[in-house]
């Protein structure tokens, strides 16, 4: 057998050998698993996804109820009556009789 | 369940028969992965990828070809784009491989000089594999690592079975070509 086609033959027996290496690796038993935690993933961060008019409508209500408040407040402090009274109990206030000098000895 | 029943559920959402389909698939696949990648790890993650892309797009296989064929365009897609994407990494594994596997205490009937000298034939091997064309190579991995017939080849392919053979016979010779000098002797 001539050395060139005794080279082809070995080469191909080598390249045979190294595929048949290769295809004696096997996958993780667990990647299925793995796959399907992966698309779950996925579809919680789709559900989780917020849209851009949602974000919108979010802060013109937080802007809205901020600017209620704020008019809220001014219209109660505007009404705030300015007048002070006095409430004085007379039954409780010492009674100034007993420093007078008539019939109290 | 049949395939076709399968699809159905899987496109109503059920992941339960995604996953039953997976795993009458999931070796096919992984074998094209690696006869692209040459590395578990990597073939594993393309693996994963493909499925996704599966799951994504299922709701548009139209059934004009056979669910096989549809799956593994989406795989040599898939593997070509990432072994494109990451050559310079993997050469730099494979030549980390050869190193570590010189080293490697298993199998004590190979002396280190013995084990180096296979890696270095293998890490030969891939380069050569890997610097087919890319009609080649896929023509190969799926005829060598799938072992499928011409013709399903020619279906993924889109192809004529005529041509296969051709893309078969070049890359042979190819492969032949790169490794006579270094392999052979």
């Amino acid at each position: 057998m001539s050395k060139y086609i005794k080279t082809q033959m070995s080469a191909e027996n080598y390249i045979d050998d190294f595929i048949r290496g290769e295809k004696q690796t096997e996958p993780n038993p667990f990647l299925s698993t793995r796959i399907v935690a992966e698309i779950e993933k996925m579809q919680q961060a789709e559900i989780k996804k917020v849209t851009w008019w949602q974000i919108v409508v979010f802060v013109a209500c937080i802007v809205t109820m901020v600017f209620l408040g704020i008019t809220i407040g001014n219209s109660y402090i505007s009404h705030i009556s300015q007048e002070i009274t006095m409430n004085i109990n007379d039954n409780e206030i010492e009674n100034l009789g007993y420093y007078s000098l008539n019939n109290y000895e | 369940m049949e395939e076709e029943q399968l699809i159905q559920e899987i496109v109503c959402g059920n992941t339960l028969a995604f996953k039953m389909l997976m795993e009458k698939y999931q070796n096919r696949v992984f074998c094209v992965a690696m006869g692209f990648v040459h590395s578990k790890e990597d073939a594993e993650d393309l693996t994963q990828e493909v499925f996704i892309k599966v799951y994504l797009s299922l709701s548009t296989f139209n059934h004009e070809s056979k669910f096989s064929t549809w799956l593994y365009r989406i795989t040599i897609n898939t593997c070509i784009n990432f072994a494109n994407r990451n050559r310079k990494r993997r050469l730099l594994q494979s030549l980390e491989d050869v190193w570590h596997s010189a080293f490697n205490q298993r199998d004590e009937e190979q002396t280190p000089l013995e084990k180096m000298e296979i890696s270095e034939r293998n890490l030969l091997i891939k380069k050569a594999i890997d610097s087919l064309s890319d009609r080649q190579r896929v023509a190969f991995i799926l005829s060598k690592y799938e072992e499928l017939p011409q013709k399903e080849i020619a279906a993924i392919m889109n192809t004529t079975e005529g041509a296969v053979e051709q893309l078969l016979q070049r890359a042979k010779n190819n492969l032949q070509k790169k490794l006579k000098r270094s392999v052979g002797n």
